[in-house]
Order: C-alpha cells, then structure tokens, then sequence
C-alpha cells in the first residue's frame, strides 16, 4: 500500500514546511522507507524517459542543477523534471523528493528523474533501478569525482570506488555510464577490459595545457596506478589529482574524453568539469549544441555555491568549501577574482564532518600576504590555528554574526566579503544574511 | 650558532591522509620561530634509505588500505630496518594512525593474513571483525612516562578500527580521559619507546598539542648537539585556546 504512506508522508512535508522545521528534506521519505522499503521502485517505475544519477564527492549539485534547467528550458522545456534539489541525497532525500512532487495518490508526472545520490547510498539505489523495458526507460549514471571528505563519515574513496565498480556492473547494456576521465580512480571504473561492464562509457575531460598547475598539490588521493600500484606520470594536473596521467608501467592511461571542450557558464575549473559531464548527458538525449547553450545562458548556482548578497552596498559571496579539494578550488577561484578579505567559516556538526583535520590538507599558504583572514565557526579556534601556521594577517572571531560584521566593515564600498563555509556553517550564514539581523 | 634539524617525512603521498601534513608544518615552523633551521626531507617509495639516515627527527602519518599497502612492502624491505635502528639511538620520532600500527609486530586484519609489522614497537593490533564499531571521535588524554611536561593533557580526533595491545617492553603515551585510546577497553593511549612516540590521534595531533611538538624537538636536538637544551618559549595563545575549546566540550577539566 503507497497510498497512505504518500499521505503521510505530505503531511509530513506540510507540517514542517508550516512551521518551518526545515527536515521536510528527509522526513517524509524516512517515514515512508520504514514502512515500504521497496517504495523508490515504485516511484522510479513512473518516470517516462529515464532516471539521471550523479554522484562524486563535489560539484553533484551544480551539475544536476545544469541538466535540470537544460531538460526544462530547451526548446520552451516540454520536459517535467523531479530532482531532489533540496540536496539531500541519501535514500530518504531521494524518496523525499518523490513524495513531495506526486499527486496525494503517490502519482507522478514526470519525464525524468534527477537524483543527487550520496557516495555510501548510489550502489544501493542502483541495485533498485528496474529499468522498465517496455517503454525503453533510460538510466544514465554520472561519475564525477572521488577526494577525501569526512573520512569519519564516508571512509576512504577506494572503499566507495569498490562498491561503486560492482555496482555498476548491474546496469544494463542499453544504460549508459558518464566518466571523468582525468580522475584516475574514476576513469579506471570504466575501463574497457573490465570484466562484467554491460553499459556504454563515456568519458569528460579538460583538454588544456595553459590550466596545468606549475606543482602537484598537497591533497592528492589517487595517484597511483589502479591497474598495477606504480606511481602514475602525470603530462600535467588540473587540480588534486585530476589530469592528464598515465602509468608507464602497465600503460593503463586517462582515456581520450568524449568531450573536453564548452564554455562554462559559472567561474572555477571545477565547474568546467560539472559542465562537461553536463553537456556530454544532453547530448546523448539528442539535444544540440545550440539548445543546450541557450537553456545555460542565464544559469545561477545553487544556494551557498557562488551565491551572492549585497549589504549597505557591500558584496558578500559565499563559496560552499567542505573538503580539501573543494576548499583549494575555491580559494584559488576568489584569489583570482582579486579578494581582499576572506572569512573561513569552520563547523563540525554531522553534514560537516565531526573531524576538522582536514584543514590542514588544503593549501592555505597560497594565499598572498596583503589579503586579509577572519576565522570563525564552531571550531573557529582550529581554524585560526590552521592559518596562524600560514603566516597570514589573521583575526579569530567566534560569533559569526560579529565576525561577518567585522568582514564587511573591512572591506570598502563596491568591494566583496569572500565567506569560505563548511556546509552548516554555510547555512548559518545565509540565515543571518537573510534574516538581515546583523543590520 | 645556529641550531639545524632535518626532519624525514617517510611517504607523504602514501601515508598522508587526515591532515597529517599538520605535523610537518608545526614542527618546521616552531623551529623557524627560533632560528632553528629545520629541513624537511620527504622519503618515498623512489628515495634511497641513506637519505632517511640523515634524518634526525622523524614523522610517519596515516593512510588509506591501498596506499599501506603500497608504502607497507617498502617500509618493510627497506626503510622500516633503518628507523628501527635510528629509533633505538634515541633519535625522534612521531608514528600516527597506520604508521603506529605499522611498527608493531603485526597488524590482524578481519579477514586475509596477518600484515607483519617492524617490531619497533612492542605492540599488536588485531581488527575485531567486520561489524566491529570503528573507533571514531574526539579524545582527551593525560600525558604519562614523559617527565617535565608543562602541560599534562593532550587532545585529538581519532578513527580507526584496529585495537592495539602493548606489551611489556613499551609504555603507554597517556591515560585515557575522553574517547578510546588504543583499544577502547583498557584506558590507555599511544606508545612511548626511547623518543619514539606512537599515537592514533591522527592527522595533525601536534597542532593543538605545542607541548608535545616542543618535546619532539627538544629531544631530537639534544640527542644531535649531545647537551641540554631549553627551548625558547613561544606566543601558543591561540594553541591552548583551541586546546581548551576541546577540554571545555567534553567536559574534561584538567591541569
């Protein structure tokens, strides 16, 4: 019975939507699983043309937002969409999403499905994807990236890459897989000689010598060769351990990607590869170049990635940073936009990460001396720490409100506030700035 | 004169995982602070043992399974006999995470064979099993076998899923206040051996911890220059705030 529990789980949705209890994310969905374990098939068996999922460890939502708007917009968007964009993205997020978008009878109307899927959770919502033949529904599964990211939480990326290898060797043939290929542990889930592989690869990738980093940094994960353990040649890096590499031992190497080149419509290479991996899906559903770059034209990220407020005529810009290679990324992207005062929000509540180790992974030395840093958050003392060790002109302010205060008092008129947060930090802020109360 | 220390980082892109790297940037800038010209050597796969013997302070982080793997057969064959030497001529040394259990006797895993260890350290670490809990969380210890410590407890975030016996021939770094220690049952955390200190509370435990940072060095610049030596003190304000932050939450009053 999924009547009921579609009931429920609206009601539930409602409640909290009312008195704004903010878990409407995850609760309805958690509630309905309980009861009907089995209840994603039943809603995946309703979408029309097919199922998207995307996950890796950074850039999910950016990308699935991008495919939204091309599904919906191109050619005045005759498609209907679901996607869990509140960004919850386990099991009861996914079952969530569903339940909010269908009829009080748990009907849905919709074409597509794009899901971002949790690292720990993809192997088990592929294992419930019936593709329904009848009506040729399409799967098509997005692999962007693996780095480290709360070890305490998600373990270690070789572990996730294992699980994700059997998993996808589930997938029918007519299903297709979409690959990094300048992600060597990524890459390697594809490779041709791979026994068992039934679905159709295909491979994104940056092809373009003037981005290569002058060195490697620091926080690397997989750079030795997944084939034979040798260390890997890299011609050159992107970042962490995204490139051009290949292993002289054993010869296994980044594949030639399907596509390597489109204007990205967001700063930052990693959003060059969240819009190759884009593109290369809307492709493949037959649509072409020129719709594709009309429905991204006015694209805006999600909440908390590059999103922007204005205060007293002052910038502040929030660049969601949770995880050393996403945290690199975004400070060389705001260092490149000429940022003049930073503020690093730092917290360690579960969506964070309890453990704050990982700071001292991201490269914080590039960092030029004439830019400023407030350190705040939970752990704002750690963080203050972590930057105190990189010699750079620091203020370690706890309260977030003052500490956003005194960013933007830092700063002149015309100028940005540049707010690197972990992802409840991000939330806190964007409720202060929303909530205006430091006004 | 000017002091110098070399200081050997043994496989920083293999056993480098929870921030380890921490470790090798406090160490290198304590020294700096004081004119003491520090050296940091990194020790690969590629890099001949006679590098390490160079060495006179040496740290080894944690890693993935794969990476031990990787870095484990080298350790074994080739750098590993070489630390045992130097540790055993009271050179110091600082093993976190993978890198403790590493110069035990050996590692048990869930499944497979036993993973020999270097023996450095009179220890084993047996995983108790697949749905065993891992060890996870931050943790406060009480500094004990290390004399002259101006600050007694130390605080840290472990995660691991091995549980590590000592035996007779080794002490225990600390007592337990808050979290699990080396197996989670017998109160105890970490490893003392010579200068030799083992820990599981990983990545960066030397940065909330100057005291602990400042003994490694004391201890390796006094075994180079054969005297005494008295470290010049340094601003550690925000240090022991952040230090405090973590006895305060966990309710651990102390010192």
């Amino acid at each position: 019975m999924i009547f009921p529990l579609v009931l429920i789980g609206k009601l539930i949705y409602f409640i909290s939507n009312t008195f704004n209890l903010g878990s409407g994310g995850t609760w309805p969905g958690e509630v309905a699983l309980y009861f009907q374990p089995k209840i994603l098939d039943y809603f995946f068996s309703q979408v029309k043309k097919g199922i998207i999922l995307i996950a890796g460890t950074n850039g999910k939502t950016t990308t699935a937002r991008m495919l939204r708007q091309i599904l919906t917009q191109f050619d005045k968007g005759h498609y209907r969409v679901i996607h869990n964009d509140s960004g919850a993205n386990l099991l009861n997020g996914l079952v969530s999403a569903f339940i909010q978008q269908s009829s009080w009878i748990g009907k849905i109307d919709t074409d597509w499905a794009i899901l971002e899927v949790d690292e720990n959770t993809l192997s088990l919502v592929i294992s419930n994807l019936k593709p329904q033949t009848s009506n040729k529904q399409k799967v098509i599964v997005v692999l962007l990236n693996l780095f480290r990211d709360q070890l305490d939480r998600y373990g270690e990326i070789d572990v996730i890459a294992g699980k994700w290898s059997k998993a996808l060797k589930k997938l029918p043939k007519d299903a297709k897989i979409v690959l990094n290929a300048d992600d060597p542990l990524i890459a390697h889930l594809g490779m041709t000689s791979r026994p068992g592989l039934k679905a159709g690869v295909y491979y994104f990738g940056i092809d373009d010598t003037k981005s290569f980093l002058p060195e490697m940094e620091h926080a690397t994960d997989s750079i030795f060769c997944l084939s034979c353990g040798n260390r890997l040649s890299f011609e050159g890096i992107y970042y962490s351990h995204l490139g051009i590499w290949r292993c002289e031992k054993c010869g296994e190497k980044r594949p030639e990607p399907d596509i390597s080149k489109w204007s990205s419509p967001l700063p930052g290479l990693y959003n060059q590869y969240n819009t190759l991996a884009t593109v290369i899906v809307a492709k493949s559903l037959g649509i072409n170049d020129k719709q594709i770059k009309e429905a991204l034209s006015d694209f805006s990220p999600a909440f908390g990635r590059q999103e922007e407020f204005v205060v007293n005529s002052k910038k502040i810009k929030i660049f969601l940073s949770k995880n050393p290679a996403g945290f690199n990324e975004s400070l060389k992207t705001v260092l490149s936009l000429r940022a003049r005062q930073l503020l690093f929000v730092l917290n360690d509540y579960i969506p964070d990460g309890r453990d704050v180790s990982w700071i001292w992974d991201v490269d914080f030395e590039m960092i030029p001396s004439n830019v400023k840093v407030i350190a705040s958050g939970e752990r704002a003392f750690d963080m203050g720490l972590r930057i105190k060790y990189s010699m750079k002109q620091l203020r370690v302010i706890q309260n977030l409100k003052e500490a956003i205060y005194s960013g933007l008092e830092a700063i002149k008129k015309g100028e940005t506030l540049y707010v690197l947060p972990t992802y409840s930090a991000m939330l806190e802020v964007r409720k202060i700035l929303k909530g205006r109360k430091i006004l | 004169m000017n002091y110098q220390l070399i200081i050997g980082w043994l496989y920083p892109d293999l056993m480098s995982t929870y921030g380890d790297r921490g470790n090798i940037i406090v160490l290198k800038k304590r020294c700096e602070k004081r004119n003491i010209e520090a050296q940091v050597k990194n020790i690969t796969l590629e890099t001949h043992h006679r590098e390490l013997e160079k060495c006179q302070l040496i740290f080894m982080g944690g890693a993935q399974d794969r990476q031990q793997k990787l870095a484990g057969s080298d350790f074994l064959k080739n750098k590993g006999p070489v630390v045992k030497k130097m540790v055993e001529e009271d050179i110091s040394a600082l093993f976190v995470c993978a890198a403790y259990q590493a110069v035990g006797h050996f590692y048990r895993p869930y499944q497979g064979a036993d993973i020999p260890g270097l023996g450095i350290f009179d220890l084993t670490t047996i995983h108790p099993g697949d749905q065993a809990k891992r060890l996870i969380g931050n943790t406060v210890g009480e500094i004990i076998n290390i004399s002259g410590m101006y600050r007694k407890t130390i605080v840290g975030f472990e995660n691991h899923g091995g549980r590590t016996v000592l035996g007779s021939k080794i002490k225990p770094l600390a007592k337990v206040l808050h979290g699990f220690g080396n197996n989670g049952e017998d109160g105890y955390e970490g490893a003392i051996y010579h200068k030799a200190i083992g820990s599981y509370f990983h990545g960066p435990i030397l940065a909330k911890n100057p005291h602990l940072a400042d003994w490694l060095i004391t201890s390796a610049l006094e075994v180079k220059y054969k005297r005494a030596i008295q470290l010049e003190p340094l601003d550690d304000t925000l240090e022991w705030q952040a230090h405090e932050f973590m006895l305060k939450r966990l309710g651990v009053s102390h010192d």
